[in-house]
C-alpha cells in the first residue's frame, strides 16, 4: 500500500472531474490503450440527482461522467455480474460496490482478472427524491438550479450556476430525518481498500486526487496512466496522509455510533408484518444470485401467505445472505414497504464478524460461510 | 452494449418510473429509477415483471391462429367493418392505451360511427375531488377500500407513511391481508367504514361492487383517490368516459365486430364472448382475449413507443421509447385501416 497525489493533464477532465480528474483520466488511459473493452461508471441522465450506471466504450464519452454524484445510490456488482462478465472492464466503485464485487469474486460469479476497480472513497449518498426535498427546504434554494453537490467537512454543499455555494451540516440534515441514506450513516467502511486503488479529496490538496494504491494492479494503473501523459503525480506530505486518515477516523467513529443507536431499536417481527413477498429485496442483492434455483421460491415456502411466515421467507434469507451483507442498501431503497432490511440483515452481519472475525467483501480470501460447492453448480 | 433507461411502469396507474436494462439491443431486466418522484425507485413485483409484455411478444399476425402478414390482416379488419352495420360494431378502448392512441381510437370509432367502450374496473367519471399522493400522506384519518397495500404497494407505501405519522387507518378489506395488518380497524362493509370519515380524511380505493359503492365514497365529505388497475385509465376516462359493467354487457349484446385496442377484456368480464360473430384484437403479446379472437394484430408494447399516461392523481407523465422496433404502432395499425375503408 502506497499513496500518491495525481491530477489530470487533460485540461476538459481537470475542469469537469472531481478534486483533479485523475479517475476519469486513468479510465481514459484504460480504454485508449485497449486495456479494458469499456469502463461501468455513473452519468447524470435528467438531472444531477439522475445518476445511472453508464457502460462507456468510446474515451470520448469519459468526459460527460467526471464528477462526483452523491445523490446517485447505485450498484454495479449485480450488473457486472449479470451483464459484464465475458468483458475486460474497468470501473468505478464506492465501498459498497467493492464489497459486493468482492463476495461475487468468491462465488467464482466475476473474474478478477477482467476487472479493474476504481475505488472512490466515500461519506455516505443520498436517495435523489429525499435530496431534492432537502436542498428546497433547508438550503432554501430550488432543486433545479443546483449544478454540483458535494459532501465535506461534515456538511452537504451545493453550488448554483453562478459559483455560489451553500453547505448545511449533515447531522442538522439528518436529524431531522434527511441527509444520507440510513444504512450509509451506519457503515464504516469509508475507503474501498479492496480496490485497486481509492480515490478521493481526503487530505488532497486543491485541485488533486488523493490516491491510496491497494495493490500492484493498482501501480499498474498509475504508472500506465502517468507514461501515457495523462497525468501527473507528486507524493503526499505525511500532513495530507495524516489528515486524510483523521477523516476516515472520524467517519467511522459516527458511524459505530449511529450502529450502537439503531440496531437495538429495530422490531423485526413488526416491520415483516408489512411485507408482500415481491422478492425486491432478494432480487436487488448484489450478493444474492442463484434466484432461479431459489428456496423461498418452492411451493412449501412460497404458500406461507401474505405477508409471508416470517421464518419461510426472511428467516431463509437471512440464514443464507446476512453474513454476506455489505450494507449497501440496496433492498431498503427497493422495498415497496419501506421496511428497513438492510439494518436487519446488518445488524446480523455485524453480529456473526464479532464472533468470527468475517466482514463481508472486506476479509481476505475467505470464503462466505455456507458456502458449499455445489452452489457453483447452480 | 449495456444501458440502463428511464421508462414508466404499465402494471397500474399509480405511475411508476422503472428502468429497463438493454444488453446487446435486447430488454433483459430492470433497475431502480431511484429519481422518479412517485416511487423513488420502488416498484411492486408486477412493475419489475412488467417487461414480459415485451419478451413474450407477438411477433406476426393471427388469422384463425394462423400466421398471415400485415397487408392480409388489414384488408381482413377492413373486410370485416365493411360487411357490419357500423351501429353493430363497438371499439374497445382500454386504459393500458396513452393519451395519444386513446385520442386516435376515439376519432377513428367516432368517425366510422362505431360504438366505442372503455371500461375502467366498473369506475365511471363522477366530478369528484381527487386526493393527491401527498394529501394521503399528510392525512389525519385514511379510509381503505380493497387491499391497496398489497395491489397498489406504492399507493400503499403513502398510507403507512400517514400512519407513521400518527394517522388512523380504518379500512373495508379481509383481514388476512397486509392492509389489514397496518389498520387500526377493519370493517365488513364501505358503508361501515365511511362513517368514519371527517373533513381531514382520505379515501383510497381500488374496487367498488357497483356504481351505488363508487355514489357513497364520493359523497363523503372528503377527497378521495381512486386506484385503477391500467396504467392510463385516469388518462383515457378523460377522453372517452369509461362505463360501468352493466352498461359494458348491454353494449356487447347488440355487437357483431369488437375491435379491442390492448386489453383483456375476457378476463375482466364474465360474458359469452362467443355470441359475438368477430372478435378483433391488437395487443402486445397474447392474452385470454386473443385467445378466443378471430383475428389478432401484434403491437408496440409501451416500451417501443413514446406517449404519456396520466396517473391516478392526475398528473400526466411523458415517456419516449425505450428500444427501437420495427413492430407497427396502434396508431400506425388505425391509419393503414382507416385507409382501406
Amino acid at each position: 500500500m502506497s499513496y500518491v497525489l495525481a491530477k489530470s493533464k487533460n485540461s476538459d477532465i481537470l475542469e469537469a472531474g472531481e478534486c483533479g480528474g485523475a479517475v476519469t483520466s486513468i479510465f481514459k488511459y484504460l480504454l485508449d490503450e485497449g486495456i479494458v473493452d469499456g469502463v461501468l461508471t455513473i452519468s447524470p441522465q435528467d438531472d444531477i440527482y439522475d445518476g445511472v450506471p453508464t457502460f462507456v466504450t468510446d474515451s470520448e464519452d469519459l468526459i460527460n461522467t467526471a464528477g462526483s454524484y452523491h445523490c446517485a445510490p447505485t450498484m454495479v456488482g449485480d450488473l457486472i455480474q449479470k451483464y459484464l462478465s465475458d468483458k475486460k472492464i474497468a470501473v468505478a466503485v464506492k465501498p459498497c460496490d467493492i464489497r459486493s464485487i468482492n463476495e461475487l469474486i468468491k462465488r467464482h460469479k466475476i473474474n478478477p482478472d477482467n476487472i479493474y476497480t476504481v475505488g472512490l472513497n466515500c461519506g455516505g449518498t443520498v436517495s435523489p427524491v429525499t435530496g431534492r426535498k432537502m436542498i428546497d427546504l433547508f438550503y432554501e434554494i430550488n432543486p433545479d438550479d443546483v449544478v454540483s453537490e458535494e459532501i465535506d467537512k461534515g456538511q452537504f454543499i451545493v453550488e448554483l450556476a453562478d459559483g455560489t455555494e451553500k453547505g448545511v451540516k449533515i447531522h442538522d440534515l439528518e436529524t431531522e430525518g434527511f441527509g444520507r441514506r440510513l444504512n450509509c450513516q451506519r457503515c464504516d467502511v469509508k475507503i474501498p481498500r479492496k480496490a485497486n486503488i481509492a480515490c478521493g479529496n481526503w487530505g488532497a490538496s486543491e485541485g488533486w486526487t488523493f490516491i491510496e494504491i491497494n495493490d500492484e494492479k493498482g501501480e499498474e494503473l498509475i504508472e500506465g496512466a502517468k507514461k501515457a501523459g495523462l497525468i501527473e503525480t507528486k507524493s503526499p506530505s505525511q500532513d495530507a496522509i495524516d489528515a486524510r486518515s483523521k477523516v476516515e477516523n472520524i467517519m467511522i467513529k459516527l458511524s459505530k455510533k449511529t450502529q450502537d443507536a439503531t440496531y437495538g431499536k429495530v422490531n423485526e417481527m413488526e416491520e415483516w408484518n408489512r411485507c408482500i413477498r415481491c422478492y425486491a429485496c432478494r432480487d436487488v442483492c448484489p450478493i444474492c444470485w442463484c434466484h432461479e434455483n431459489c428456496e423461498i421460491n418452492k411451493s412449501y415456502f412460497k404458500d406461507s401467505g401474505i405477508p409471508p411466515k416470517p421464518i419461510a421467507f426472511q428467516g431463509i434469507r437471512l440464514s443464507h445472505m446476512s453474513f454476506s451483507c455489505v450494507d449497501c442498501g440496496q433492498c431498503d431503497d427497493v422495498c415497496p414497504m419501506d421496511i428497513p432490511v438492510s439494518l436487519i440483515f446488518d445488524k446480523l452481519q455485524k453480529k456473526y464478524s464479532d464472533r468470527t472475525g468475517y466482514i463481508a467483501g472486506v476479509s481476505d480470501d475467505i470464503k462466505p460461510p455456507l458456502y458449499s460447492p455445489a452452489k457453483e453448480e447452480l | 452494449m449495456l444501458e440502463i433507461k428511464h421508462t414508466l411502469c404499465p402494471s397500474c396507474s399509480v405511475g411508476c418510473g422503472v428502468n429497463v436494462v438493454l444488453h446487446n439491443g435486447d430488454v433483459v431486466g430492470t433497475y431502480p429509477y431511484k429519481r422518479h418522484q412517485v416511487n423513488e425507485g420502488k416498484n411492486c413485483l408486477n412493475g419489475r415483471n412488467s417487461i414480459e409484455i415485451y419478451k413474450s411478444k407477438l411477433e406476426t399476425p393471427l388469422i384463425s391462429n394462423a400466421s398471415v402478414n400485415f397487408d392480409k390482416v388489414i384488408d381482413e379488419i377492413s373486410g370485416e367493418l365493411k360487411s357490419c352495420d357500423s351501429d353493430k360494431i363497438t371499439v374497445v378502448c382500454s386504459g393500458n392505451n396513452s393519451v395519444e392512441e386513446a385520442e386516435m381510437i376515439k376519432d377513428f370509432a367516432e368517425s366510422n360511427n362505431y360504438n366505442i367502450a372503455f371500461y375502467a374496473d366498473n369506475f365511471v367519471n363522477l366530478n369528484a375531488d381527487v386526493a393527491s399522493y401527498e394529501d394521503i400522506e399528510n392525512a389525519s384519518n385514511i379510509i381503505v377500500i380493497g387491499d391497496v397495500l398489497y395491489d397498489n404497494p406504492l399507493i400503499g407505501r403513502r398510507i403507512v407513511h400517514a400512519k407513521k405519522n400518527g394517522a388512523n387507518i380504518y379500512s373495508c378489506v379481509q383481514d388476512k391481508s397486509v392492509t389489514a395488518n397496518v389498520s387500526d380497524e377493519i370493517f365488513d362493509s364501505i358503508e361501515a367504514t365511511l362513517d368514519k370519515v371527517d373533513d381531514s380524511s382520505v379515501i383510497v380505493f381500488n374496487t367498488i361492487e357497483s356504481g351505488a359503492d363508487l355514489e357513497k365514497i364520493y359523497g363523503a365529505d372528503c377527497k378521495a383517490l381512486p386506484v385503477f388497475s391500467k396504467c392510463n385509465s385516469k388518462g383515457v376516462s378523460s377522453i372517452i368516459d369509461p362505463i360501468s359493467k352493466e352498461d359494458l354487457i348491454e353494449l356487447l349484446d347488440k355487437t357483431d365486430v369488437l375491435l379491442i385496442f390492448n386489453d383483456d377484456i375476457v378476463s375482466e368480464i364474465d360474458y359469452d364472448f362467443g355470441s359475438i360473430s368477430t372478435l378483433i384484437t391488437l395487443v402486445p403479446c397474447l392474452n385470454s382475449t386473443s385467445e378466443v379472437s378471430k383475428i389478432v394484430v401484434p403491437i408496440k408494447s409501451w416500451i417501443e413507443n413514446d406517449g404519456s399516461f396520466v396517473n391516478s392523481m392526475g398528473e400526466t407523465q411523458n415517456f419516449k421509447a425505450a428500444i427501437e422496433s420495427e413492430s407497427l404502432s396502434e396508431v400506425e395499425i388505425i391509419e393503414k385501416i382507416q385507409n382501406k375503408l
